[in-house]
């Protein structure tokens, strides 16, 4: 059961460890290459962006991610295949026959980077906290809010008007500690994905009396302060440079190879290129416009490392406006997009088409479910005439962020629409806020959104679309899909529960809820010295980075 | 006259007593100097106010996943968002007074006058690295090139001014990077590393440097030549080159000193190019420093950290201002500050 133990002895000695032939395809650990180690065994990557805190009730970002995942350690962590979510500093979990209490045993060894033990209140202080209106956390809703019995009072609290009722709403929730190492959740309904909400890197433990010391506020903005669990611990923060990670010398698990991570927090992707190049980078993202430089590279093309992200894009269109409120429209300019041009001329081959919602590395990967949104320009034409009249009567508001790689796809779905549908589209690049404003208003016709997975379960997923959901802006509405998706994100036998979810996939892709487009691959130099690095389809802003302590330097 | 009468003399908004004695009256402008800043200021920040409280986008509008209803309210109420615009603003006042600048939206809780300590040293650096070579190369090429008239020095340094000061910085820093960086990386293959504008304080100034000051230089050498020429041409240089001195002292101690008088007052307003010119050059080059950090406020609609950036901004031009109105009297015993 407890194979992170295993794997982590193995890893201890990788040096001995000789794996021959053995060659995972998208996922997994690469085999160490060479018994030889080099002396200094520091990794540099490159987080992208200053994370806007590093405290686990505040975080929100992908780039946030990689250092809350390394020095934050939560109940669960995700295996590197998805399949399940392995104990981590709790080592094992029981749930009740009625689904609804989730017992966590914390680990009699689990250790703060202090010295002091991860007791069951640290998760119950954590979680009360992230619920409380006054922090206002941004996973709150709906993550917690929508699964801890009592959460949902969250909606109807104000932080300032009902600051009194606050301490009782806390206190009611289903979150308890009868004894240091036992943890008991009580849930809403039962909920078959509440493993993977005590996964996420924000459900950390938070220890009261270091908020208390420093501030809410403040005691996550210096490495002094920043009391954690994780492997690693933050030695160094440097704004805007980088963050340094050293190993957590209390942690349960033993130390890892690595003794010291450099985040660096450099924006623009080229600058970062060339410093991989210089060697100053042990790993980077390869900037779109050098793809093929590096793919024709005799020495870059080795250092390749593909990975399929389960993030999927596709066109957003306002059901509440003409032409977009008729079905077959929708569909028509579903049809209307070739997705195969669109990933190999536009995305050089960096991601792969799709016509279908949920993408490679889930269960619920169904492209075969995708047919009645595939390329066929004549048909779509077509479809569109028939639908709502001459079609170059149609002018299309396509609204898209003014950022360089969103202008480049916004481009060429633009001409395909004119091409194949020969409908008028206005396209409208403005700055992301006012972007953001103007769907969230519904004031536009058409834009290009996506969806990336908190979690590799289908229930993340498919609530998006249900009615009066947030995170798709068109307004897509349909009693059917509601209904199932309801019963799916209960359903404890997983067949029945994949078997709903897929007639709901089949309902929103035949809707054109959206016109899917492509799924994401991560396309990374990795210096061939790296060894052990495990990447996920969940990686955050960098490939490997949910499991850096796996990861040994050999000697360059 | 009569119509000055009854009206304010200059400078009576503080009304006691001018006393006798330069080096008082001079503490006296400089202390009323200042003062003006409260008003200006005062406008700054209600402009500001109004102008980011209007512009579309809420700071909790991201791109990709959304925040939900009750997360935004209650976003809201923390950081005092949903109470009355006036009441917003009357608050803001307020903590301005007390120099409390109100905590950053964007890095969670962080008080946004620690953001701006954190990342004015690159800025600084790089400013007055900047400064120093206008006053060097926009002083000195404009010498030469007055002194040189209609020779093929002139020439350069004219076409050379003409072109820094028509082309932004922008381009500038672009076309930088594309000689360094692409062209000469191709030349030397994978050996060569000169940076594209990465930062760190004792390395990779140069090019940010550069970009920052090609167009006060070049400004500054149009300036000195012009104004350096219409000296050459008074009788005391002409008596100055008739006693026969070398050209050296001709120039350093009858030419420069008059000379420069209209170039040190276009000192004060290259500080300004020099702030809003770091916005554009920290974001070209990437650096950490307040032109990057106040470009990041704005497209994240970080209310507070917008508005103490413009408040810093506009303190130090006027602060500049002052510096150079104050060195005017030194160099140019006519003028009298009052």
């Amino acid at each position: 059961m407890d194979d992170s133990v295993a794997r982590f002895r193995w890893l201890r000695v990788p040096a001995l460890v000789t794996v021959v032939g053995l060659l995972v395809a998208a996922c997994g650990t690469s085999s160490p290459t060479t018994s030889n180690l080099a002396k200094d065994q520091t990794l540099r990557v490159n987080i992208v962006t200053e994370p806007n805190s590093l405290d686990p009730g505040q975080q929100q970002y992908s780039y946030e991610g990689a250092i809350g995942a390394s020095i934050s350690e939560a109940l669960l962590k995700i295996k590197p295949d998805l399949s399940d979510a392995a104990p981590a500093t709790a080592s094992s979990y029981t749930i009740s026959s009625d689904g609804l209490t989730w017992t966590f045993k914390i680990r009699s060894n689990a250790k703060w980077s202090d010295g002091k033990p991860v007791t069951a209140a640290d998760f119950v202080y954590a979680w009360q906290r992230i619920l409380d209106p006054r922090l206002a956390a941004s996973y709150a809703d709906p993550y917690f809010v929508g699964t801890i019995a009592g959460a949902a009072d969250y909606s109807n609290l104000d932080a300032v008007k009902d600051a009194a009722k606050i301490p009782a709403f806390l206190a009611g929730l289903g979150l308890s500690a009868p004894d240091a190492s036992t943890f008991v959740v009580k849930l809403q309904a039962p909920t078959p994905f509440f493993k993977w909400i005590a996964s996420l890197w924000m459900s950390a433990p938070v220890r009261k009396d270091v908020v208390d010391q420093y501030g809410s506020d403040k005691w996550a903005t210096s490495a002094n302060s920043l009391i954690t669990n994780g492997q690693y611990k933050v030695s160094e923060l440097v704004s805007k440079d980088h963050i340094t990670l050293v190993p957590n010398t209390n942690y349960w698990g033993g130390q890892p190879t690595v003794t010291k991570i450099i985040n660096y927090e450099i924006s623009d992707d080229n600058q970062a290129y060339a410093k991989y190049l210089n060697g100053e980078l042990d790993t980077v993202n390869v900037p779109l416009a050098n793809t093929d430089l590096v793919k024709n590279d005799p020495k870059l093309k080795n250092e390749i490392k593909f990975v399929p992200q389960l993030t999927l894009f596709w066109m957003d269109f306002n059901t509440r406006k003409a032409p977009f409120n008729n079905k077959q429209a929708r569909l028509a300019f579903s049809k209307a997009i070739d997705r195969n041009a669109l990933t190999t001329n536009v995305l050089k081959g960096r991601s792969q088409p799709a016509t279908f919602f949920i993408p490679k590395g889930m269960n619920g990967y169904r492209p075969d479910l995708g047919k009645s949104q595939d390329f066929d320009p004549a048909a779509a034409k077509t479809m569109l005439t028939q639908a709502v009249g001459d079609p170059s009567k149609i002018t299309i508001d396509f609204l898209i962020r003014n950022i360089t790689a969103n202008k480049q796809i916004g481009e060429f779905i633009a001409d395909q629409l004119q091409t194949n549908l020969g409908v008028k589209v206005n396209q409208v690049v403005i700055d992301s806020k006012t972007v953001t404003t103007r769907l969230r208003a519904h004031n536009y016709s058409l834009y290009v959104g996506g969806w990336g997975a908190d979690y590799p379960d289908d229930q993340d997923w498919f609530d998006i679309w249900m009615t009066g959901s947030g995170n798709v802006f068109g307004g897509y509405s349909n009693p059917a899909y509601d209904a199932l998706v309801k019963k799916a994100d209960i359903e404890p036998d997983a067949k029945k529960r994949q078997d709903y979810y897929d007639q709901a996939q089949k309902i929103l892709i035949d809707d054109a809820g959206g016109g899917f487009l492509y799924q994401r691959n991560y396309m990374f130099l990795v210096k061939p010295y790296v060894q052990g690095l495990t990447t996920t389809a969940q990686d955050f802003e960098d490939v490997g980075d949910w499991f850096w302590g796996k990861v040994s330097i050999g000697q360059h | 006259m009569a119509l000055a009468q009854g009206a304010p003399p200059r400078g009576a908004l503080i009304s006691f007593k001018i006393p006798r004695g330069r080096g008082a009256s001079l503490g006296l402008y400089i202390i009323r100097r200042i003062l003006w800043l409260i008003p200006v200021l005062f406008f700054v920040i209600t402009i500001t106010f109004v102008l980011i409280h209007f512009a579309p986008g809420s700071p909790w509008d991201k791109e990709g996943k959304q925040l939900s209803a009750a997360v935004v309210r209650n976003l809201n109420a923390k950081y005092g968002l949903s109470d009355p615009f006036l009441v917003q603003y009357g608050r803001y006042l307020l903590n301005v007074l007390h120099f409390d600048f109100g905590l950053s939206f964007q890095y969670e809780d962080q008080p946004v006058s620690s953001l701006i300590l954190k990342s004015w040293p690159p800025t600084a650096v790089i400013g007055a690295l900047a400064f120093l070579m206008i006053v060097i190369f926009g002083i000195g090429t404009g010498v030469v090139a007055a002194l040189r008239q209609n020779t093929w020095i002139d020439y350069i340094v004219v076409g050379f001014s003409t072109i820094g000061a028509s082309t932004p910085a922008f381009v500038v820093g672009i076309i930088l990077i594309i000689i360094f960086s692409v062209a000469l990386y191709r030349i030397t293959g994978s050996n060569f590393s000169l940076p594209t504008g990465d930062f760190a304080l004792d390395q990779h100034l140069i090019m940010p440097v550069v970009t920052l000051s090609v167009l006060p230089i070049a400004f500054i050498a149009r300036l000195t030549r012009a104004s350096t020429l219409e000296v050459l041409r008074q009788d005391y240089v002409r008596t100055a080159w008739a006693k026969g001195l070398r050209e050296r002292l001709v120039v350093t101690k009858h030419v420069l000193k008059n000379s420069l008088i209209p170039v040190v007052s276009a000192l004060g307003p290259t500080f300004a190019v020099l702030i809003t010119g770091s916005v554009i050059v920290e974001s070209v080059f990437n650096i950490p420093g307040i032109g990057r950090a106040f470009v990041i406020a704005v497209s994240s609609r970080d209310y507070p950290m917008i508005l103490a950036t413009t408040i810093l901004f506009s303190v130090v031009v006027a602060l500049a201002n002052l510096v150079v109105d104050l060195l005017y009297t030194v160099i140019d015993p006519r003028v009298r500050l009052g």
